[in-house]
């Protein structure tokens, strides 16, 4: 610890404490330009220089440590007169142009001249131009030179936090000068993260540009609807209409960062897309009714109330919708409907929800994404986190290039990660399962096991990950899983074999965490208000007494079905009814042929969704619920963290609230589901869910809520667990590739297809194969070829891939029309495919 | 004492090449270092001897190669310093050029007793011959022993690389130059942490000028008591002097430490060439200008200090009365707005806007106002940089300033220029 003198005011501080630190937690003011928290010190814009006693020359406070003893003065007329004389300097070659300027009103220039800056200027030659017409550098990026600062915040963001390291400055001097290659940006993330931290107008947003003054604008804080992540944004919206959305500093679990899609892809609520009003199936064609006419219509379809058939009914939701909502929709099936069969995701095998109850008790983080980064090892298993969960990915960058923990990377794709991990692994999938038991098998052994010989391909990596979690200066253990583990055969094997490393870690005394990296924003949150067959709300079982007395109601006693078997028992006529909640199986679901016949095979299909899809068109009810921003409610993110989803504008046309929308569908059929209020259906939560045990929704502050895990521990007597095999590839030796999917760089899911700006920055499907496979086939980036499994066939452009494995080919799930579940048959993720050229 | 010790082989034909250099007895020090001393031994002898820092600093050579921690586990690297860019001066190049041989034996010494395993030799683009002559000196040391694995079957191993600068005066800034070699823009980096602790790739590095390093086979052979004789005590050692500007005979010097300026010009350089002086800068145009009359002043660390100049890299610049000092003034910031590395506001906007006031003033075209703002510019800059580069230029025109403001103001009263 140090004691310092600030302004006369002592106190104590720890050793390597910042001046600029110890300054602010006095409420002291110390201006600055190029510090931000998040990067390391630059100490060039020269604002924040101080006297120090005894130094010679004033100290930059964003970059000296305070030692003891140190006496510093930030008030005097010296350090005023500086900062008066850099504002001085720094505004000689600005242009000054803030009327035209869209940072005029929210510009750090603007707000620290009239701060701390002279009234006038001595300078009155002419001012340097860098051109005298902005700079488009990409769809969402235009530039004005003219008026940067020279903090370098956006390269920093670029290089350190994003990775992209597309920004640069060239020349030197005066002439400095912030941009990409060959003054474009068209190959870089688009995150605009770069025009967040811009503190003056240079970078500039271009859907936003010129589209309002700042104070004409309405604030909204929300939770983003595409990743799990869960980062706060501010949506600003002018007279109603979505203006832009932004991020702050130091907010939520993103700080001041976004992702591509959180930041530009909310358009998609206003696409064409939208469903405005209810239409109903008559004589074979849909057409618009009234909300009276299509609830009288299900009335009448679903028969008396006492007469519906539970187990010939199913429901799936969407993990975008908020926790009361799917809470509600559960509770509608089970009571209403008396049936169990409720599912949340239609691209994961069968065979986790058994094995999930041990994951996500004790061993679940429950902590801040920054503490769980922050662990002495991070493994992270079957994600591109930088495609799935962007801003993951840039916490993670930062922590490891800035602290030296250790991160291990298995996934089947590359990921920009990689060149930050200490290892990483190429490995298809179904092999995490044999990869992971190898690690669990090694770290419990002493001396260390040598890896069983199914897991030979993975020794090197399994022997490295195995020591340093063994090591005994790796004190806490972090490990994040992805979605790819989930769409693999034998994921239920994969994820008992987690829980066996992690309680073997556990028992060799580290600290353990886990945390799930979801593709859907409220994945987490879905399975725990029980939107899942085997168990109810708060992971109890079918059949809980709790339940039973708070819901005053009769539950169906056994666990119902997943969607597979919904789907199967659809096509062979034993189940009739299907009611979707904001998800679009005939895009999602991977085997289309399954799931079109069960489309076609169900007597009744009721889709209440945002926007119009395949699946709506095959339904004989659409009821048109509220987009994201329309309807407020609480979202958990990867962490287990509520957050509120808060609405900014009114759903559109005849759109309903899709609580409203089941509450009121229960009351035609004679059921009352809850309280009005989104107080009372979380009130009602809070009852069954053992973490929100006492909470209400005033509880949610504005960082959340984070609850500790009521899990329960094992008692350390662990069953033995058969080893799993590695997956039959043998197509491979055949020429044939391993066609897998998943999450792109600028698309989230099927919504983001509906942004007209992230279609403007990535608008069809692609092949991603290794660069070395393209020269064998003779293909260039960019040409066209027919992609072709036992399945189906179907048509897109190819993009070569340096870091790809030869046997891998990509192709992203976000474009509906692309119609790629095609390709894919149920049960049997992978699939071979063989790569066709196109005739020229 | 006017014996040449740095210049010694300097006109000997082919003194570039290593018969030449070992006949004049060149590696015998070398050998004595790493057969006779423990690297703590050499490190203590160059601190007896008070070697300063030639580049410019004149930091204690022996204390910087004590800050490097022992025995960290870590790699250390030994960096030359070759980037001579600042305007006046030629001293490291002449020795690069017929001397390499003895820059290399000096990196040895000084790898030996910091334990650096490789030392890059940072030369600036320009310097094509030195380049040359040193990557030629490099492979002859490396054929015969002298450089690579079991250097003189001591057991001590080094590499030498050199890395070709291309031409920004600020990777002659020691964090600038490790950034360069590094890959990545040269701008200078915060200290601490210090290089000596972390720098080249995190490592702990020592940057040592070529003219420091020259130094050191000298020290060794002959002694510290021999080194520490000659000139000032605290600043001892023999010098090269680089004089050039409007002087009889312009060209490298090597005297004592100490030497008065006015022996250096007269005695040695013919004196200013119209006969009547009117300043001199006395090392590099990072130092300030000193008026005729006062350069009864020895040339060393301590005595330029002490009148508000500096020795800097011994590159002496003279006017002579046919000089204007406005487009002295000009020209040098000419040359630091160019060399500015834009990462500090006051460097970066400070030295720019002090070149259009000046290319005013010059031009005939000044007000009375400007001389208010280029005292504004001197004292925004002075002391808020982030490193020495705009310190160097509000230094400078700071001088040029308080010794010759009657020449501004007759610029801006005649509307002209009263030299040109």
């Amino acid at each position: 610890m140090a004691n310092i003198t600030i302004d006369g005011i002592e106190l104590e501080v720890p050793d390597g404490t910042l001046i600029l630190e110890a300054a602010r937690s006095l409420d002291i003011d110390v201006p600055t330009f190029c510090y931000q928290k998040r990067f390391a010190p630059l100490a060039s814009c020269r604002m924040c220089l101080v006297s120090v006693e005894n130094s010679p020359k004033m100290q930059p406070a964003c970059a000296t440590p305070v030692a003891d003893g140190m006496v510093v003065h930030t008030a005097s007329e010296q350090v005023a007169q500086t900062r008066q004389s850099m504002l001085e300097l720094l505004l000689a070659n600005h242009p000054l142009d803030c009327p035209v300027c869209d940072k005029g009103g929210e510009c750090e220039l603007q707000d620290m001249v009239f701060k701390y800056g002279a009234g006038t200027s001595r300078f009155r030659d002419e001012k340097r131009v860098f051109r005298s017409r902005d700079l488009s550098l990409n769809q969402v990026i235009i530039f004005n030179a003219n008026r940067c600062i020279q903090c370098q915040r956006c390269v920093r963001m670029c290089e350190d936090v994003v990775g992209a390291v597309a920004l640069g400055t060239i020349e030197k001097g005066m002439d400095s000068e912030i941009t990409g290659f060959e003054n474009s940006l068209t190959g870089c993330d688009h995150c605009g993260n770069c025009i967040e931290v811009c503190p003056v107008g240079a970078l500039m947003s271009q859907p936003y540009r010129y589209k309002a003054r700042p104070w004409d604008l309405v604030e909204t804080e929300t939770t983003c609807s595409f990743c799990g992540t869960g980062c706060q944004l501010t949506v600003s919206t002018r007279e109603g209409q979505l203006a832009r959305v932004k991020s702050k500093y130091e907010t939520g679990v993103n700080g001041e960062t976004l992702c591509v899609k959180g930041r530009f892809g909310i358009d998609f609520i206003n696409s064409e897309n939208r469903i405005e009003t209810p239409w109903a199936r008559r004589s074979g064609a849909l057409e618009p009714v009234s909300w009276d006419e299509a609830y009288e219509l299900m009335r009448h379809r679903l028969g008396q109330p006492d007469q519906i058939e539970g187990h010939r009914i199913g429901g799936l939701a969407s993990a975008h919708l908020t926790n009361e909502t799917l809470y509600l929709f559960q509770k509608m099936l089970r009571t209403v409907f008396r049936t169990n069969n409720i599912d949340s995701s239609s691209r994961w095998v069968s065979g986790v929800y058994d094995v999930l109850p041990g994951l996500v008790g004790d061993l679940y983080t429950r902590q801040s994404l920054e503490n769980t980064v922050s662990a002495d090892a991070i493994f992270a298993i079957g994600s591109n986190i930088t495609d799935d969960n962007p801003v993951t990915d840039y916490l993670l960058r930062s922590k490891v290039r800035q602290h030296g923990n250790k991160l291990f990377l298995a996934s089947v794709r590359p990921s920009r990660l990689d060149a930050d991990a200490q290892a990483h692994l190429r490995l298809l999938p179904g092999d995490e399962a044999i990869m992971i038991s190898a690690v669990a098998e090694m770290v419990s052994s002493s001396p260390e096991k040598e890896p069983p010989p199914a897991a030979a391909p993975f020794a090197e990596f399994t022997r490295k990950i195995a020591s340093t979690l063994k090591a005994s200066n790796t004190s806490s253990v972090s490990v994040l899983v992805g979605m790819e583990i989930l769409r693999a055969t034998n994921a239920g094997q994969a994820l008992q074999w987690l829980e066996r490393l992690l309680r073997n870690l556990q028992q060799a005394g580290k600290q353990v965490s886990l945390q799930f990296l979801f593709d859907r924003c409220n994945q987490f949150g879905a399975w725990e208000m029980g939107v899942q067959p085997n168990h109810l709300p708060g992971w109890r079982r079918p059949g809980d007494v709790r339940v039973s007395e708070v819901w005053q109601a009769q539950l169906p006693p056994e666990p119902g079905v997943d969607v597979h078997e919904m789907l199967q028992r659809c096509a062979n006529g034993t189940t009739s009814c299907l009611y979707l909640l904001g998800s679009d199986p005939v895009s999602t679901y991977p085997d289309r042929s399954l799931v079109e016949k069960a489309m076609s095979s169900a007597g009744f299909v009721i889709a209440q969704a945002s926007h119009h899809s395949e699946t709506t068109q095959l339904a004989d009810i659409i009821l048109p619920g509220a987009a994201f921003g329309e309807e407020t409610g609480t979202m958990t993110n990867n962490e287990g963290r509520m957050q509120l989803s808060r609405e900014f504008r009114p759903p559109i046309g005849n759109a309903r609230r899709n609580s409203d929308i089941l509450n009121q569908i229960a009351e035609v059929l004679g059921h009352k589901l809850s309280g009005s209020k989104l107080e009372d259906t979380f009130a009602e939560i809070a009852q069954l869910v053992p973490s929100l045990e006492g909470m209400s929704l005033a509880d949610i502050g504005d960082e959340g809520l984070l609850c500790t895990s009521q899990g329960q521990t094992e008692d350390g007597q662990f069953k033995e667990l058969p080893l799993p095999s590695r997956v039959d590839r043998s197509w491979n030796s055949n020429g044939k590739l391993t066609l897998v999917t998943g999450e792109s760089r600028f698309h989230a899911s099927y919504v983001t297809e509906h942004s007209a700006t992230l279609s403007s920055i990535s608008s069809q499907a692609y092949v991603e194969i290794a660069d070395t496979v393209c020269q064998e086939l003779g293909l260039k980036t960019g040409e066209l070829v027919t992609l072709r499994s036992p399945h189906g066939e179907t048509t897109l452009q190819v993009k070569t891939n340096r870091q790809f494995p030869p046997g891998l080919a990509f192709v992203p799930e976000n474009f509906a029309r692309q119609r790629l579940n095609e390709l894919f048959k149920n049960g049997e993720y992978s699939s071979p495919v063989d790569i066709i050229p196109n005739e020229v | 004492m006017n014996e040449k010790v740095l210049l010694r082989n300097i006109d000997t034909p082919g003194s570039h090449n290593l018969a030449a250099y070992q006949t004049a007895g060149g590696y015998r020090s070398v050998a004595s270092a790493l057969a006779d001393f423990t690297p703590g031994e050499l490190i203590e002898l160059v601190k007896t001897a008070g070697l300063r820092g030639r580049g410019g600093a004149g930091f204690p050579t022996g204390v910087k190669w004590g800050f490097v921690p022992r025995d960290s586990g870590k790699p250390v690297y030994l960096c030359c310093n070759a980037d001579e860019a600042e305007p006046g001066t030629f001293k490291d190049r002449a020795l690069m050029e017929n001397d390499p041989h003895m820059v290399i034996e000096g990196i040895l010494i000084a790898a030996y007793a910091i334990g650096a395993t490789t030392t890059y030799v940072y030369i600036r683009g320009e310097y094509t011959v030195s380049i040359e002559r040193m990557e030629a000196a490099i492979a002859e040391a490396y054929s015969n022993g002298l450089l690579g694995e079991n250097i003189l079957n001591s057991g001590f191993s080094h590499d030498v690389h050199v890395h070709r600068g291309a031409g920004a005066y600020i990777c002659g800034e020691e964090t600038a130059l490790l950034e360069s070699i590094e890959g990545r823009r040269a701008q200078p980096k915060f200290k601490p942490p210090f290089p000596a602790v972390s720098g080249l790739y995190g490592f702990p590095t020592v940057i040592n000028n070529v003219e420091t390093l020259s130094c050191l086979p000298h020290i060794v052979e002959r002694g510290a008591d021999w080194f520490n004789s000659i000139g000032p005590e605290r600043s001892p050692g023999p010098k090269l002097y680089c004089v050039s500007g409007l002087v009889r005979k312009p060209g490298l010097y090597e005297l004592p430490m100490g030497t008065s300026l006015r022996e250096l010009l007269d005695e040695h350089a013919g004196g200013p060439r119209s006969g009547r002086l009117k300043a001199v800068i006395p090392g590099g145009v990072s130092a300030p200008m000193i008026p005729a009359n006062d350069i009864d002043i020895g040339m060393d660390f301590d005595s330029l200090a002490a009148a508000g100049s500096m020795l800097g890299s011994a590159g002496v610049i003279v006017l002579d009365d046919t000089a204007c000092i406005v487009r002295v003034a000009l020209r040098i910031m000419e040359f630091f707005n160019h060399e500015s590395c834009g990462k500090c506001t006051p460097c970066r906007e400070g030295n720019a806007w002090a070149a259009k006031v000046l290319r005013r003033l010059e031009a005939g075209r000044g007000q009375r106002e400007d001389l208010d703002q280029l005292a504004f510019l001197c004292d925004g800059i002075f002391g808020n940089s982030f490193c020495a580069l705009g310190d160097a230029a509000a230094w400078s025109l700071g001088a040029a300033l308080k010794h010759f403001r009657d020449e501004f103001e007759r610029h801006i009263n005649d509307g002209k220029c009263p030299y040109h």
